[in-house]
């Protein structure tokens, strides 16, 4: 074990903390103790993870084979996940803790909450491939438990089909990495690649071919790896065509575990195809060959079929997380171009639609908590109950659909000068327009709960005493029909979250110009 | 004469388990089951120090025991592959009596049971130490005798069906095995059948019978391959699991079946020699066997609802994994098969005690039957989450480093696609893996809510086992985590006999 021993504090803290809340019995009889601990163990990882992100250091832990290396590091890629998962992680637990009290065995939840928050920090911080590889499957096994929370015969089908994918996806994965370990040997994240390094060294370099000395004469081989492994990899991210467990699981789990495994859990995909894409096998080499062409055409069948499905969806959690299939794969598109521009859309991307999409999934949560209810055709009128709510919902859905000067609109304005400066043939045009027909149905699939809730129509009132009909008399007509209008916004714990994210989500799209210019720094050491 | 100590691992078992079966205890019922046991652990505690002293002090030492006649010598040898074996069955047969005592205390015929399975440790010895095929022949046929008791052990008419069945495969596949015993000692360079790391054919001589020979290792791959479980000679093991837990973890998951593997490994790299064989037909077709047998059980055992018959099938998987190491004719593969021989061993011996826990205390054997069980029985379920992640192939733990070690062997024995091939049928197998390991996990940890009072009820009624059944999970636990963690030494152990052999 050599390096800075304080990388490793953030990975291990949290699931140390998870696994004394899962074990010990006291917190499951006294509640305040548990959110006491849960709160408390977040603060603290916050401050960890602030002090592992200080320096660039990198820690290397032992030798799991001899081929083999555990190692941890910090790059800019690692110090943005780590932030955005850190952050999400913090307002999303003190979402939790009001959320969760009409739920049961707490103690489990946050349990292996904290825990996945540890093993996500260290897939973040891995140094090779390996690592990551290592973290990967922890994350699925670990936030297992959070899909099939309730338990049910529903949740447990759903909780084992997203088992079943993202294993399936992972042994592909570990499929094409077995197969990069043999042609390329070292698989430590370098800017860049760990090809082009090298280029030069062997065969001059030729437009649109895999011209590396390493792989020379085993191109057909070496691209179905990294095929192997984008696709792989892409079932975590929801990439079709191994998105099918994500609108059976998301809808099922609890509303902030769905938020969670929107917001962060498929980013982690995105983070795996990334540090594969442009830390090891390196986007010259890539660029031009069928693995693109295919890898494009996916995202972009993804990003379409997304959107029609999340349009005709009716249950908004279900809505939501077709609405994650299709915006993940925003960011795929984005770094599929392999280009400047467009890798900051991607990763800009990244961080808003993790805003985003949590803060609609807690809204979600909070309407089930004070309504129990879940279509969006019965939730007319929301908006008189719950305006602060409803308004929060509506923001972050304009940011979503790029509507300026919320954040989304940066996100897709990079994506899409990305793509078209990409020269990339038919995709650089027909990506941005296939971006922005799905745009128009985010907002066809998102705003129609904002306009029904705030503006139910002038029968609303008359529709809710036909509903009441079945009372006794006519005074308690009205008094149920007041009580449907009566402000019945959540309590302060679930509120507070979801207007810090949508203040986040405003904010950047604001302001933006910090975080492109940490993202452009990151995007010219790779590009 | 000190070598003499070598023949004391095989022989002390075989005398002191026939001495069992006539020794006649008189003392009360409570008496006599602690003499029983104390006897018992007492042989295989003082067999297991003398293995592990001779693996610390006699390396390298044989021992002719006596002729039968001309070149048929009955011949021990202690050379690092055998001693691998020895070691792990040395670690292992302690820590399963200690298990069998308490899963058996409401048996009958115990003293029966005892003594077979004392004696099927010296006979195991005796396959581990063997110094040439005669040898080792001689000691595979008497597995097959010693064993068959136990199988039969329940004496319903389903034990009756699955002993007959093991005893016709095993029989008919150890004549198959001595056809090759039957030519290594006619095209044999030395004159004997002495297992030299390499081979010992007379390459000059065989290669004018190249297929004729190549015929016969296909045949006497098979023959040893029916104890390995090879299909499609698979179907005794999993119907065989209606024998006692004691005797399917450690006879049906280790010693026997993997010494149908170690038997292939021994004949394929020190008697055919990998150099004769590298290359040929008959490589890739018991190869493409392995892979098809791997494929085939992974697939039944996610079929299979019977808990201890599922984890059968994952047995006749795994096993294929070793002999698909081993059907790579290289050092790495001798050196990748013999890792997943040692850490399968570990979890597999851990998943089925956790079965036998389960059936123990609570009568289920059904995979449906298993709701809630893990909130009871925490600590068995908590030994099988391990021993599920790693025959998973989880990083971290022990499967994963197998599997690695095989992966990397298949890519460098690149003259043929099939071990390319074989790389994504492992990978589906460890899918498939995922499934039949956790969906039990899933079905013990998070029982529906409409049954959670029968769970809650569950709770008062169930509990883990004693002390005598749980050490050995936790132990085997352990070890598991061990191998994921550190696997150092034990590859260069490894990679070491791979170097001499392949």
């Amino acid at each position: 074990m050599e390096g800075n021993i304080k990388l490793l504090l953030p990975v291990v803290m949290p699931v140390a903390a998870g696994i004394v809340v899962l074990l010990y019995p006291g917190f499951r009889q006294v509640r305040k103790s548990l959110l006491t601990m849960v709160l408390g163990t977040l603060a603290l990882e916050t401050v960890l993870v602030g002090l592992a992100l200080a320096g660039e250091e990198s820690l290397r832990l032992w030798q799991l084979t001899d081929a083999a290396a555990l190692i941890l590091g910090v790059d800019g890629v690692s110090r943005l996940f780590a932030v955005l998962t850190v952050g999400v992680w913090l307002l999303v637990g003190v979402y939790s803790t009001a959320y969760m009290e009409h739920e049961q065995e707490e103690y489990r939840f946050f349990g292996f909450y904290l825990i996945v928050l540890g093993v996500l920090l260290g897939l973040d911080f891995s140094g090779n491939l390996i690592t990551m590889y290592v973290f990967y499957e922890l994350m699925t096994l670990t936030s297992l438990p959070l899909v099939l929370h309730e338990r049910t015969k529903e949740a447990v089908a759903a909780g084992l089909k997203y088992l079943f994918y993202s294993v399936a996806g992972a042994f592909l994965a570990l499929f094409g990495i077995f197969l990069l370990l043999q042609i390329c040997g070292n698989q430590t994240f370098t800017p860049g690649g760990v090809l082009t390094g090298m280029l030069g060294a062997g065969v001059a370099s030729t437009e649109g071919a895999v011209t590396d000395s390493l792989v020379w004469g085993k191109e057909g081989l070496f691209l179905t790896a990294v095929f192997c492994i984008l696709v792989g990899f892409g079932a975590k991210a929801g990439m079709f065509p191994l998105h099918g467990w994500l609108p059976t699981a998301h809808p099922v789990a609890p509303a902030p575990a769905s938020a969670v495994l929107s917001g962060v859990i498929t980013k982690s995909g995105v983070l795996a195809v990334l540090r594969v894409v442009y830390f090891v096998v390196g986007p010259e080499v890539l660029r031009g060959t069928w693995v693109q062409q295919v890898w494009i055409l996916l995202t972009l069948l993804t990003v379409f079929m997304g959107s029609m499905l999340a349009y005709k969806e009716p249950l908004l959690k279900k809505r939501l997380a077709y609405s994650t299939v299709s915006q993940v794969s925003y960011v795929l598109f984005g770094l599929s171009m392999l280009q400047p521009q467009a890798f900051v859309g991607a990763l800009s991307h990244v961080v808003f639609h993790s805003l985003i999409k949590n803060a609609l999934f807690l809204c979600a949560g909070a309407v089930i908590v004070m309504t129990g209810k879940t279509q969006v055709k019965d939730m007319r009128g929301l908006g008189r109950r719950m305006p602060v709510l409803l308004g929060c919902y509506t923001v972050v859905s304009l940011a979503l659909v790029g509507i300026p000067p919320a954040s989304g609109f940066i996100s897709k304005w990079y994506l899409a000068c990305g793509a078209l400066a990409s020269g990339t043939g038919v995709w650089a045009w027909l990506g941005p327009v296939v971006l922005l027909m799905s745009a128009l149905l985010t907002a066809g699939y998102l705003l129609p709960l904002t306009i029904q809730g705030f503006f139910p129509g002038a029968d609303w009132d008359k529709e809710m005493l036909k509903l009441h009909a079945g009372q006794v008399s006519q005074e308690l007509h009205w008094e149920a029909a007041a009580e449907d209008r009566k402000k019945a916004e959540p309590s302060v714990w679930m509120l507070a979250p979801i207007l810090v994210l949508t203040a986040g989500a405003l904010l950047f799209g604001c302001f933006p110009g910090a975080l492109i210019r940490m993202l452009e720094t990151i995007g010219a050491g790779v590009l | 004469m000190r070598e003499i100590l070598l023949a004391v691992p095989v022989l002390l078992p075989i005398v002191g388990g026939a001495g069992m079966l006539v020794l006649h205890l008189k003392d009360g019922r409570e008496n006599k089951d602690r003499s029983l046991m104390l006897l018992t652990e007492g042989f295989v505690l003082l067999n297991s120090l003398v293995i592990f002293w001779l693996l610390r002090y006699r390396m390298g030492s044989h021992l002719v025991l006596f002729r039968l006649f001309g070149n048929l010598t009955v011949r021990f040898k202690l050379d690092p592959m055998g001693g691998v074996f020895a070691g792990l069955i040395a670690f292992l047969w302690p820590l399963a009596v200690l298990y069998s005592f308490e899963y058996m205390k409401h048996e009958r015929r115990k003293k029966m049971f005892f003594a077979y399975y004392v004696m099927t440790y010296g006979v195991t010895a005796g396959i581990a130490l063997a110094g040439n095929l005669v040898t080792m022949y001689l000691c595979y046929e008497m597995l097959t005798l010693v064993t068959f008791p136990l199988v039969l052990f329940p004496m319903t008419r389903e034990a009756k069906r699955a002993s007959r069945r093991y005893l016709y495969y095993s029989i008919g596949g150890a004549a198959f095995a001595f056809i090759g015993l039957v030519f290594v000692l006619s095209f044999s360079a030395t004159g004997n059948t002495d297992f030299v790391p390499g081979g010992v054919l007379n390459l000059k001589e065989a290669k004018a019978w190249r297929n004729i020979l190549l015929l016969v290792y296909v045949l006497a791959f098979f023959g040893f391959g029916v104890k390995a479980a090879l299909f499609p000679l698979h179907g005794w093991l999993p119907q065989a699991a209606v024998a006692p837990t004691p005797v399917t973890a450690l006879l049906h998951a280790v010693a026997v079946v993997k010494s149908g593997a170690f038997a292939i490994l021994r004949f394929t790299y020190f008697s055919y020699g990998t150099e004769f064989l590298e290359g040929s037909w008959a490589q890739w077709g018991v190869m493409a066997v392995t892979l098809i047998t791997i494929l085939f059980g992974s697939t039944m055992a996610v079929r299979e609802i019977h808990w201890k018959r599922r984890l059968a099938y994952s047995t006749v998987s795994n096993l294929s994994y070793i002999l698909f190491g081993a059907t790579m004719m290289s050092s790495l593969g001798l050196a990748a098969a013999l890792s997943h021989l040692v850490i399968h061993a570990f979890m597999k011996i851990c998943s089925f005690f956790c079965a036998g826990a389960v059936m123990h205390q609570t009568g289920k054997t059904q995979v449906y039957e298993l709701d809630g069980l893990g909130r009871s029985m925490p600590v068995t379920f908590g030994c099988l989450t391990v021993a599920s992640f790693s025959l998973m192939g989880i990083p971290l733990f022990g499967g994963f480093i197998s599997k690695w070690n095989l992966v990397q062997a298949a890519f460098a024995c690149n003259k043929n696609w099939l071990p390319c091939a074989g790389v994504a049928v492992i990978l589906y197998s460890a899918l498939m893996t995922g499934i039949y390991m956790l969906t039990v996990l899933v079905r013990a940890y998070f029982p529906r809510p409409e049954e959670e009072r029968v769970v809650t009820d569950l709770e008062k009624k169930y509990k883990d086992p004693g002390g005598m059944m749980l050490m050995p999970l936790v132990i085997f636990a352990v070890v598991i985590l061990f191998w994921g963690l550190h696997s150092s030494s034990l590859m260069r152990l490894l990679t070491e006999i791979g170097g001499e052999a392949g």
